[in-house]
């Protein structure tokens, strides 16, 4: 049963931000798909929920003057995943969207919402004594961590659940965040918070900024990207170990680029071994399974999930021979 | 037939037929218009357009709705209850606990232990504490929040494995092991293992499954002064009924329980729920209806599951295949009371394959987890996983193909109850069929062929499998009552749990009244206006009600017959019916409406009774299966694609064929769930409580990790000796030989095997880590 809350739509940036900064007990809402989930599970306090639907120009995507791509925060990831503009000049991204949830939740989830969900741990979810909740233990230290991260950890071991946030980090995205004090833009890449900088937080967001789009730089000459992605089941389920790369191709040759895991630490995490491992070499066998283990070598498992240290070296050297080859 | 006196005017002149005796047994049906065709349910569109009303669409004016507290600790001593508060909230209506005077009823969980509908002792998380009932569910569940409840947290168990080590804490005082070690031997297993040229000994573990329907556990209950009505979500409605009426001290008469359309229990819905009792009494005190939902997440906890099974088991084989001895050491969970923790665990050990020499031993376990309650085929998917991949490892070890191994032990009696012979047994056809349809030889020849060494490699495999159960049998009364318009109305106490079984009724009774399926309206599932039936389940439900379907439908025509004798001046021995006529069989130009027979006019309808027979005196009569599937594996990853499924079952007559493909599709979607992603997961070193009770966590499987490629071929050998249409159950059948299936074929694929479901990507890519460490 979902706790009991006022809703809000607001029909202007302005007035969301100032239903946001008015309640401390107020919630963005998006798609919903996961927010509601999170009350339903009572995860956090929710007193008034500030619904982003009636904004215009939220939704959509567009070309920049530079030759990258806006995408607006309300856009859906089934809008994501089948735009043409998206799958020719950045696939990893489409292909991260298509591989997320089910066709219902792409239809109603948005790409806003996606990059700041609430991390999937059980214990955080679930009716635990939790880190993260503002409580004194992680119960994934000495419990079942079958899916928690074994790199970035500290105090809290969560993974960050997002598809698509890793294929942005890889792509160099920019996220635009309007607030208080007006609007800000922040690197992908610095967009998350380790827990070790802060354990209650996921993202630099502040309790009145909303994530307003998304913008992807103009893909570099020779550049290609990719997202696989291993779950436990076929389709609605978040990665168990997952790559997203980004790379610049000379020849056969890596020139330049990114390798970004999911489902490996409370952030998107960049591998910059792996990055090392491949840049100016080709992606022959030995360079893709040097680079899985390179990844792999600071990992540090709990009791459950020793099993993701061969399992991202297999996906890693699997992304790459195939982007090798593409 | 005896004429009425003509005082009673209203029957004057009309023939009133009396209660036949049981009927002894029919021909087997040789030409069928219905039975056995492809059909669409009767129940289609209702149930596909929504308009069909389940026990959670039922609303009644005043309704309430009730909301359960439930112990949030696996095991803890309840001291108090403060429910003032809640009491005080807006629209809350009632309040009842384990402290309040009177709500004493008792839950008979076995024979031996009854306990209160509020414990103060929890043996499980999720055990029922309080519950209110209020004008919404928000109301509710606000309430049952502002409840305080004083615990004192005990010491718990979660593993069975670990339940039994002297330090272990006690479930019960009396100790953790439910009853004494079961045991069960034939022959000599250390001469058998003597006599072996190959011996193999390994340990399996299946996964505790939660069964988790579509609708959630729950109900609506409404008292008419003494009288309760309940619509419940049901596989039996007289079991309910029972359930209820012993719980709160009813006559059966008082107790009414209607269950027309559920949607699904698999085990899980055969018997009253605590939460049933709760909503009665909730009702009864607030006197307003009350419905009382479960929650998803309350029924990952308190309404039964698969328990985890743990299986030892020592084969010996000799060279030429021939099995010589099978030694066998199970163990389940119970969970916090005394159920069904290692049911039929050893069946498929004792009666599957042919073996002189068989020992097993069963232990049964109290854990602090929710009870278990049988699902679907209970204790034979797990007892496959172990024995067929066994046997697959035997096979290996002697060289032998592993449906040739099989082949070489097929039993033509039931070993395990003394060598009684089976009315029929279609293992080997099936295992032959199947092979053959599957072109199981090509298909390994291929794989052989081609290496097999890419990182993305190929594998098939197969089980067999029997059923312990599938017979159905008495008791079990029917009634057909045919109106003067030629209409049908069909009425049995039976569930449809979502198989079909309207359809097959409706089918058969068309079958011998010659009416269109269309044209039989079917009442059913509800003790107040339908006959006593057993509930649906154990795969017994057509064996069980299709056989007294045809003798009422018999009874009805054999009465028709006569009528129509009289009129058309014919012997009712040479008339039959066709198309909604009566017709002379040797003269078929001599035909009548059946509306135009005046003596039906004017007795308005014909009523004919059928009762289910007894079952045939010293035979089993048992469904068998072989299952085979192709997979491919990711040796990288871990990620096991089944890129198709054959399913040969020997189920006796197919009586629709569309609903029997459906059995089958259905019951290997649910093995692979077993085979490939369910498990429950406790926090058993930590809190004990389960950390995956929800659809997202509790990984049931989808679309995209069922193959598109199944096949149904279903082996239809005449069963005359089982019952009078010549069915065997099939819904639990189909789900037992698959996961073992799938378990062959990624060893077959990769030379990994995995014991201890699911073969998840986690499990696969660490066990071929390690295989190559191995290298």
């Amino acid at each position: 049963m979902l706790p009991k809350f006022s809703y809000v739509r607001a029909t202007s940036l302005d007035e969301a931000v100032r239903l946001l900064s008015s309640d401390d007990g107020a919630r963005v809402c998006a798609g919903g798909s996961d927010l509601l989930g999170c009350l339903r599970d009572q995860v956090f306090e929710c007193s008034r929920v500030v619904s982003l639907t009636g904004i215009d120009g939220l939704r959509g995507i567009a070309r920049t003057r530079d030759g990258g791509v806006r995408i607006g925060a309300l856009t859906t990831i089934a809008d994501v995943a089948a735009d043409p503009t998206i799958n020719q000049s950045y696939p990893g991204l489409a292909q991260a969207a298509g591989e997320l949830a089910s066709p219902q939740l792409r239809n109603q989830g948005t790409i806003g919402g996606n990059i700041c969900q609430k991390p999937r741990c059980w214990y955080y979810r679930g009716d635990f004594d939790c880190l993260r909740k503002g409580g004194t233990t992680c119960h994934a230290v000495a419990g079942e961590s079958e899916f928690h991260c074994i790199l970035g950890g500290a105090g809290c071991f969560v993974v960050h659940p997002s598809d698509t946030a890793p294929a942005l980090v890889a792509l160099q995205a920019t996220v635009r965040i309007a607030g208080r004090r007006g609007t800000r833009s922040v690197p992908m890449e610095e967009f998350y918070v380790l827990p070790n900088q802060d354990v209650r937080r996921e993202t630099v967001l502040e309790p009145h900024e909303i994530v307003t789009e998304i913008v992807l730089p103009r893909p570099a000459a020779g550049m290609r990207s990719s997202y696989h992605k291993v779950r436990a089941r076929g389709a609605w389920d978040f990665a168990l170990a997952g790559v997203a790369l980004a790379l610049q191709f000379s020849g056969n040759r890596v020139t330049a680029g990114r390798v970004v895991l999911s489902g490996a630490a409370p952030t998107p995490w960049r591998s910059r071994e792996a990055e090392e491992a491949i840049i100016g070499k080709q992606l022959d066998a030995a360079t893709a399974a040097a680079a899985g283990r390179a990844a792999m070598e600071d990992a540090v498992p709990l009791r459950r999930n020793g099993y993701k240290i061969p399992l991202f070296q297999g996906v890693i050297e699997e992304a790459l021979l195939a982007i090798g080859r593409a | 037939m005896r004429k009425e006196p003509g005082s009673r005017y209203y029957v004057e002149g009309i023939e009133v037929p009396e209660t036949p005796e049981p009927r002894s047994e029919q021909e087997q049906w040789t030409q069928t218009e219905y039975v056995g065709k492809p059909r669409p349910r009767v129940d289609a569109y209702e149930r596909v357009s929504g308009s069909a009303v389940y026990p959670s669409d039922t609303y009644l004016p005043r309704m309430l709705y009730g909301a359960i507290l439930r112990c949030p600790h696996p095991h803890a001593v309840v001291k108090g209850v403060d429910t003032s508060e809640a009491e005080k909230m807006p629209g809350v209506r009632t309040v009842i606990s384990a402290f309040t005077p009177d709500d004493r009823a008792t839950q008979p969980h076995s024979e031996l232990i009854h306990t209160t509908l509020f414990s103060t002792r929890c043996r499980y998380e999720g055990e029922t504490v309080a519950a209110v009932a209020a004008e919404t569910p928000y109301q509710a569940w606000d309430a049952v929040r502002a409840i305080q409840v004083d615990y004192d947290v005990l010491p718990f168990v979660s593993d069975e494995r670990r339940a039994l080590d002297p330090d272990a804490p006690k479930v019960h005082d009396e100790g953790n092991q439910v009853a004494p070690t079961d045991t069960y031997e034939r022959g000599d297993v250390a001469q058998g293992f003597a006599e072996a040229d190959v011996v193999l000994e390994e340990i399996y573990r299946a996964e505790c499954e939660i069964h988790t329907p579509m609708e959630l556990h729950g109900c609506v209950a409404k008292w008419d002064g003494d009288s309760l009505t309940v619509w419940e979500s049901t596989q039996g409605v007289y079991n309910i009924q029972a359930g209820l009426a012993g719980a709160l001290g009813l006559p059966l008469s008082k107790v009414r329980v209607v269950g027309h359309y559920m949607g699904g229990g698999f085990g899980s819905k055969l018997q009253a729920g605590k939460y049933t009792i709760i909503a009665a009494l909730l009702a009864k005190k607030a006197a307003r209806p009350v419905k009382l939902t479960l929650t998803r997440e309350e029924t990952y906890l308190a309404v039964g599951n698969r328990p985890a099974s743990n299986m030892r088991l020592k084969a010996g084989v000799k060279q030429d295949g021939t099995l010589t001895a099978l030694e066998y050491v199970g163990s389940g969970a119970s969970g916090g009371y005394q159920a069904g923790g290692t049911s039929l665990l050893d069946w498929l050990v004792r009666d599957l394959y042919t073996c002189p020499n068989v020992r097993t031993e069963l232990t049964n376990i109290y854990v602090n987890a929710g009870p278990a309650r049988p699902m679907r085929g209970p204790g034979h998917p797990q007892c496959a996983w172990a024995l067929d991949q066994m046997m697959d490892a035997l096979a290996e070890a002697i060289g032998m193909d592993p449906v040739e191994l099989r082949l070489k032990n097929v039993p033509t009696v039931s070993q395990a109850r003394g060598g009684s012979p089976y009315t029929t047994t279609g293992l080997k056809q099936c295992l032959e069929e199947g092979a053959a349809a599957f072109r199981w030889k090509e298909t390994r020849a291929a794989i052989a062929r081609e290496g097999n060494t890419n990182h993305l490699r190929r594998g098939v495999g197969m089980a067999g499998g029997l059923w312990a159960g599938g017979a159905g049998g008495p008791p079990s009364t029917v009634i057909i009552k045919l109106f003067s318009d030629g209409s049908v109305n069909l009425n049995m106490g039976a569930s449809d749990i979502g198989t079909g079984t309207k359809t097959v009724m409706a089918m058969v009774a068309a079958e011998e009244l010659s009416v269109d399926p269309d044209a039989i309206q079917i009442e059913h599932a509800d003790t107040g206006t339908t006959q006593f039936a057993t509930a649906s389940g154990g795969s017994k439900t057509v064996p069980t009600e299709a056989p007294a379907v045809r003798a009422a439908a018999l009874d009805v025509k054999r009465q028709l017959l006569d009528l129509a004798a009289g009129e058309m001046g014919v012997e009712a021995s040479g008339l039959t019916l066709k198309d909604g006529k009566v017709v002379s069989i040797d003269d078929p130009s001599q035909e009548r409406e059946i509306t135009a027979l005046r003596s039906l006019r004017r007795r308005r309808s014909i009523t004919g009774v059928g009762y289910r027979g007894p079952n045939p005196q010293g035979k089993a009569v048992n469904p068998f299966a072989a299952q085979f599937c192709e997979v491919e594996v990711n040796t990288r990853t871990g990620e096991v694609k089944i890129l198709r499924f054959l399913a040969a079952h020997d189920s006796g007559r197919v009586m629709n064929r569309l609903t029997y493909q459906n059995q089958v599709f259905g019951g290997i979607t649910m093995g692979i769930g077993l085979a490939m992603t369910e498990a429950r997961v406790l926090d058993g070193d930590q809190t004990g409580k389960m950390v995956n009770k929800n659809w997202h966590d509790y990984k049931l499987p989808t679309a995209l990790d069922v193959p598109a490629d199944m096949t149904c071929v279903p082996i239809e050998l005449e069963d005359p000796e089982a019952n009078s249409v010549g069915a065997k159950g099939l819904g639990e059948p189909a789900t037992i030989p698959t996961a073992a299936a799938v378990a062959n074929a990624v060893y077959h694929a990769t030379g990994v095997r995995i014991t201890n479901t699911p073969i998840t990507p986690m499990r696969l890519a660490q066990a071929l880590a390690d295989a190559r460490k191995g290298e």
